[in-house]
């Protein structure tokens, strides 16, 4: 800024006026001129699961307007608070552009070139040492489809470990263990229309108001339904409910045990549907005599009035549906928990019909893809490691030996990280994923860090509290950079569109993949592997093509989803509408199973020294850990930092103010200078803070337990006391 | 302002949606079910928000699209949503508010305004506001009890809510109706004179009451709502308010110049030294205060609307007051220089410059008078004032006469001077009386019934400002007791320190007038 310009500012004379003008969009009409695009892509919302429909604007080649897809039918042009300022993170600060490697002992930019040379020859040189397994690889929900089934591909084909796993087990991988369980696949079997159409709608440890605001609409579009909410605090979505039902912590299988029982006694079930399709009845049905309403009301703290009313108005209903997040997934017994949901819709055939589904509303963007395409927890295309015709057929479509697919299930991403600390794993690989701040127990996954012998991070952004460990940051891609496919939770496939060139030297996470390949040279089979895992691929859109013909004839069958067709319809559902509306479920026998689920309390009770149970959240200004979001000024700053809420009742006795600057401590640390927030939304005895907060990270206290099932950690509750912070 | 009838097109799913359907022709957006009014407005009409309390979830949608919207910085945001809490888990209440501007009937930004920036537009009844004529003095923030206008100092001016203006006239429905995913907020009509008369429906726990401005947003209110249960989240935190330091220097200046001429007519004692030295400090004072302005440049404007702003009439008078004072002052040097023998000429002109530097000290105190910033508008505003400009005037007189002295011994010829003898005792009354009404005030502040002058006094009372408070009373006795003993300069440096202090604590202290906001953004600084 020249003198004079400055002068003229300091005096009014220049008030900015072009920045603050006003123009005309053509399609959108009267907006501040700084957001008239000159064209429009439309994509799908990088954020959460709803997967929103979305039009990027450009102008000079940057990305200045974000709008919602008026004629996508996820949203119909409504977006939350996040997907209405996405572009921001397009020109936001703290990209990482270039590759970066530790030279002694400080991360030095180097070439795309020597990083991946160095990352290969650093892993295959630790695999020939310690064998195949010593690579841990941990991928996320935030890539496209594309990605997930070459990262896949890559890592159990090419780099020959099956210790590959994703962020998604820290959200989802319970929905998907229960899915398993009890219907033999997984696959949400519902959509989102069902919450229009629903007429009792029971939401379970999910706080959609916050987390996914967009599906609150259909709730309200929806004039006769019955909203039950059970979640041990006064969310946002427990006040938009007609019931909320506030449970104890974790005592959600006795409600759904107790409603059971109700339905069985009072007989409000469908004999029909579960003589026909379900089997282990009636060990169920004995199983939940002794979920009485006294005994189910001792366990969760509700009235026996509050339990038969639910039981009653669920059994009644002509389609019930119950959606849940991260209260029930979020458990050392998320998996169960969803085998006991799924109980209720089976006994009462709410499944596979309009407005009835057990619906597990995922986290990530792209959470659901990485369960088709995953090559984790499971083959590609809902296969299983333990079916050899799975293999046999996965071997056919890659022309490849059988014998070269695992016939098991490698570590998941807790048993990896654990595997550092033992061990048996030398190497980890983090792909757009931020686990210094997101996985539990932050001072355990901070001595893996530190005993690794190699650590690759992948990420959009640096630095991150993850990649301030890294011994090499490969610069990447993220939304709005890139080209592909999401799949949201109602099992939409959606395309997602590049808007603008990655900075810098960053790549798409699609193009280190193949270079890594290249570089991994002649594979076990005497094949150069880049030409046998992706033959003449070149595009994401060439591995989508080749994931239509290994998903054909699966549930998640994408063989007649062409981009072009997305591109039409505006995002297409695999398997239709809902699953198993003919009742068959991909179990021997056709039938799905009833488990007889008990209800066993939480691992960390409170005691004398740690009294309080810390149940932890989000908010609908964030996404997870705030490398994105954190660095939208607009959104930062409405939530700028964390907070701790409090029942007056406990800070009563700690004698503690709202605003004041508290600690929490468990066995395993402590997390200082936290804000208090003393409130009637939580429970005597319970505390709640969200944990996007690296500044305050939620992680340092919670409890390193896991589900036995999926290995979802336990996020929920764990017990801690509150100390005041000492002044600063 | 032409309001098009709305194309409406029925597709069977557009259920009480705002829909703006993309067409392949490029052709402008289209509304189906309008969350905006689909007639045109009729005599006695204007458009308004309605906001649904039950229907919002809190998810802030509308802040976001209003910044996009209208290209504001993070730190500005013209729509805002706030929380409110009440009862007792688990039977806790919790709701939101969403709140632009409530483009009132009464609006106090309109009145204020110095400059006639504010329209209220005739057919719309839309607030109005223009960057233009703006000045950027900021009264319009203090005036509104909602906090709606807000200062960007990027651009030197304010800036609010217009309700999307432009997209009406367009047909199309504001940001924030337009974001919204639970349909929580659209525009309709409302007949003024009938909300005159029954404006109930405008008031909401978290908000202040509409009765001061007739705000025009209607708020539907949870049907089951005891709303005396639910309150702001936002209370437990205060933050100190803008010092405003031009202002604190100028008010306190002029006053001193108000009350030293007063003081020295009173004892007969004009001289031209003293006079001359009064002359510069007010035009010190005066060109000081033009720099609290987003818009120095152009601070002549803000004598336009004197027949309407306080702030309009404060300039006017005080720049009649340095006019009169500077001929006063001229003329004392024409009776010095000897042109003139005219002894009457320059007592008269000073008589007239202390009426109007009465008259433009009370202006200035009644700026503060605002029903938005309860600690301000209090009586105690304007007896500071006036007597701040008494207590600094009766220490500084006998100074500028002791220099009068000091010059007159130089240079007899042009300055001779016979020294005035200033008691003590009415400097020393001053300051008890100066004192008694900041400890009245403090009193009333404590004790009141209105949670924000309550806060005002937290806020007196904390540690950050509590050394401030103890400063300004003992200074202000100090000035008593150095009068006492005739040390003129240490009581005047005492008791214009006194009122530098609590003019400072009067701008940072005040707690305005506000809606609810969230519990971790909370008041707005």
């Amino acid at each position: 800024m020249s003198l004079l310009q400055i002068a003229k500012r300091l005096l009014g004379i220049d008030i900015a006026r072009e920045k603050y003008a006003y123009a005309e969009d053509p399609l959108f009409g009267h907006i501040s001129e700084s957001r008239v695009a000159e064209s429009w892509v439309k994509t799908t919302c990088g954020y959460c699961s709803v997967g929103c429909g979305m039009l990027v604007g450009i102008k000079d080649g940057k990305a200045v307007a974000t709008r919602g897809n008026p004629d996508h039918p996820v949203n119909r042009g409504k977006l939350c608070p996040k997907g209405l300022s996405e572009h921001h993170i397009l020109t936001a600060p703290g990209r990482a552009t270039t590759p970066l490697l530790r030279k002694d002992g400080v991360l030095t930019p180097v070439s795309w070139a020597e990083a991946i040379t160095t990352m290969v020859s650093r892993i295959t040189d630790i695999q020939s040492r310690y064998g195949r397994g010593a690579l841990g690889v941990v991928g996320t929900g935030q890539l496209l489809t594309e990605e997930t089934y070459t990262l896949g591909k890559l890592v159990q084909l090419g780099f020959g470990t099956s210790n590959n796993d994703g962020n998604t087990t820290l959200c989802m991988a319970s929905a998907v263990s229960g899915y398993k369980l009890s219907f033999g696949s997984d696959g949400p079997p519902g959509s989102y229309e069902d919450l229009e159409t629903s007429d009792v709608i029971l939401l379970i440890g999910a706080n959609i108001a916050d987390n996914h605001p967009i599906l609150c609409e259909r709730l309200q579009r929806n004039t006769h339904r019955t909203l039950i909410v059970a979640d041990p605090r006064v969310t946002k979505t427990a006040m938009m409910a007609d019931l909320h039902l506030p449970v104890k912590p974790r005592s959600d299988i006795a409600l759904l045990n107790g409603i059971a029982h109700i339905l069985i006694r009072d007989g409000l079930i469908d004999h029909n549907y579960i003589s026909a399709h379900t089997e282990g009845f009636s060990s169920f049905a004995e199983y939940v005599t002794t979920f009485t309403p006294e005994h189910t009301a001792a366990i969760t703290g509700l009235s026996l009035a509050a339990i038969e009313h639910v039981a009653h108005l669920y059994g009644t209903a002509k389609a019930a549906f119950i959606g849940w997040t991260m209260g029930v997934n979020h458990s050392t017994q998320g998996a169960v928990t969803v085998t006991a949901i799924n109980n209720l819709a089976l006994i009462t055939g709410n499944i596979g019909r309009t407005g009835a589904s057990p619906f597990s509303i995922t986290g990530q963007c792209n959470a659901m893809g990485t369960r088709e395409t995953g090559f984790t927890s499971g083959l590609p295309g809902y296969r299983k490691f333990d079916h050899a015709e799975d293999r046999q057929a996965l071997a056919q479509l890659w022309q490849i030996d059988a014998d070269r697919i695992p016939s098991a299930r490698g570590k998941a991403y807790p048993d990896i990280i654990e595997a550092v600390i033992t061990g048996s794993i030398k190497a980890l690989w983090f792909v757009a994923t931020n686990p210094a701040v997101s996985f539990p127990n932050y001072d355990l996954i901070k001595q893996a860090f530190e005993t690794v012998e190699f650590l690759v991070v992948q990420d959009g952004f640096h630095p991150t509290p993850t990649t301030a460990f890294a011994d090499l940051v490969l610069p990447a891609a993220i939304w709005g950079e890139k080209e592909g496919t999401y799949t949201n939770s109602e099992r939409r496939v959606s395309k997602v569109n590049k808007v603008v060139d990655p900075p810098g030297d960053a790549r798409t996470d699609f193009d280190i993949f193949l270079a890594i390949a290249e570089e991994l040279g002649i594979g076990p089979s005497g094949k150069a592997v880049r030409d046998e895992l992706y033959p003449s691929w070149i595009t994401t859109h060439d591995a989508y093509q080749e994931w239509q013909r290994v998903s054909a004839g699966r549930a998640c069958d994408y063989s007649d989803i062409s981009w072009d067709r997305i591109d039409r319809e505006g995002g297409v559902q695999w398997g239709g509408d809902r699953l198993y509306a003919d009742g068959i479920f991909p179990f021997e026998g056709g039938r799905a199973k009833l488990h007889n689920v008990p209800c066993e309390p939480f691992l960390e009770q409170p005691d004398e020294e740690y009294n309080l149970i810390l149940n932890t959240g989000r908010t609908v200004e964030h996404w997870h850990t705030r490398t994105k979001t954190g660095v939208v000024p607009q959104l930062n700053g409405m939530v700028p930092n964390a907070w701790l809420e409090m029942n007056p009742v406990d800070a009563e006795a700690l004698r503690l103010r709202s605003h004041d600057r508290v600690t929490v401590v468990s066995r395993r640390s402590r997390v200082a200078q936290v804000e208090l927030r003393i409130t009637g939304i939580v429970a005597p005895g319970q505390v709640f803070m969200p944990f996007h907060f690296s500044e305050a990270n939620s992680n340092l206290v919670t409890l390193g337990a896991f589900d036995p099932i999926s290995r979802e950690p336990n996020f929920k509750q764990c017990a801690v006391r509150i100390e005041r912070s000492p002044l600063r | 302002m032409s309001l098009p009838l709305h194309e409406r097109a029925t597709d069977g799913n557009s259920f009480d949606l705002v829909r703006m359907s993309l067409l392949e022709s490029g052709a402008p957006a289209r509304v189906v079910n309008a969350l905006i009014p689909e007639r045109l407005l009729e005599e006695g009409e204007q458009y308004r928000f309605h906001f649904d309390m039950t229907k919002c979830i809190g998810c802030r949608s509308c802040e976001v699209a209003c910044n996009e919207q209208n290209g504001n910085p993070a730190e500005i945001n013209w729509r805002r949503v706030g929380e409110l809490e009440g009862g007792t888990y688990p039977d806790t209440v919790r709701h939101y508010l969403s709140m632009g501007c409530n483009h009132c009937l009464d609006a106090d930004c309109v009145k204020g305004c110095p400059v006639d920036a504010y329209k209220k537009d005739p057919v719309t009844g839309i607030v109005v506001h223009s960057a233009d004529a703006c000045i950027g003095c900021q009264y319009c923030v203090w005036n509104c009890p909602y906090s709606v206008p807000q200062f960007n100092p990027e651009r030197g001016v304010v800036g609010k809510c217009d309700m999307c203006q432009g997209r009406l006239e367009d047909g199309l429905e504001p940001a924030c109706v337009n974001a919204c995913p639970e349909h929580a907020i659209e525009i309709e009509i409302v007949n003024k004179l009938e909300w005159r008369v029954d404006h109930a429906t405008a008031d909401s726990p978290g908000m202040p009451t509409a009765r001061h401005t007739l705000s025009t947003t209607r708020i539907t209110l949870p049907p089951e709502l005891e709303t005396a249960t639910l309150e702001r989240v936002d209370n437990g935190q205060l933050r100190a308010e803008h010092p405003h330091w031009s202002l604190v220097f100028m008010t306190t200046m002029v006053q001193a110049v108000v009350g030293a001429l007063s003081v020295m007519l009173l004892a007969h004692a004009t001289d031209t030294v003293s006079l001359t030295l009064l002359a510069i400090l007010t035009a010190v004072a005066l060109n000081i205060s033009v720099f609290h302005l987003g818009r120095p440049a152009y601070a002549w404007r803000a004598l336009k609307m004197w027949r309407r702003s306080w702030l309009s009439r404060e300039v006017l008078l005080f720049g009649l007051f340095f006019l009169a004072i500077g001929v006063c002052t001229a003329a004392s040097w024409a009776q010095s220089l000897g042109f003139t023998h005219h002894v009457m000429a320059v007592p008269i002109l000073g008589k007239i410059a202390v009426l109007l530097g009465i008259l433009g000290t009370l202006a200035s105190a009644y700026i503060y008078l605002v029903p938005a910033r309860p600690s301000w508008n209090m009586s105690h505003t304007p007896i500071d004032f006036l007597i701040s400009a008494a207590l600094i005037g009766a220490a500084l007189a006998p100074v500028l006469d002791q220099l009068a002295s000091m010059l007159g011994s130089y240079w007899p010829r042009y300055f001779a001077h016979q020294q005035i003898h200033y008691r003590a005792a009415p400097t020393i009354l001053l300051a008890i009386a100066w004192l008694a009404n900041q400890l009245v005030r403090l009193t009333r502040l404590h004790g009141s019934s209105l949670f924000e002058e309550r806060a005002s006094f937290s806020l007196l009372s904390s540690m950050q400002m509590r050394p401030a408070v103890m400063l300004c009373v003992g200074l202000a006795m100090g000035s008593a007791v150095l009068a006492a003993i005739g040390a003129w300069p240490l009581a005047l440096v005492a008791a214009t320190g006194a009122v530098l202090t609590a003019r400072y604590l009067f701008f940072v202290s005040v707690v305005p007038l506000s809606m609810g906001l969230t519990f971790i953004q909370g008041r707005h600084a």
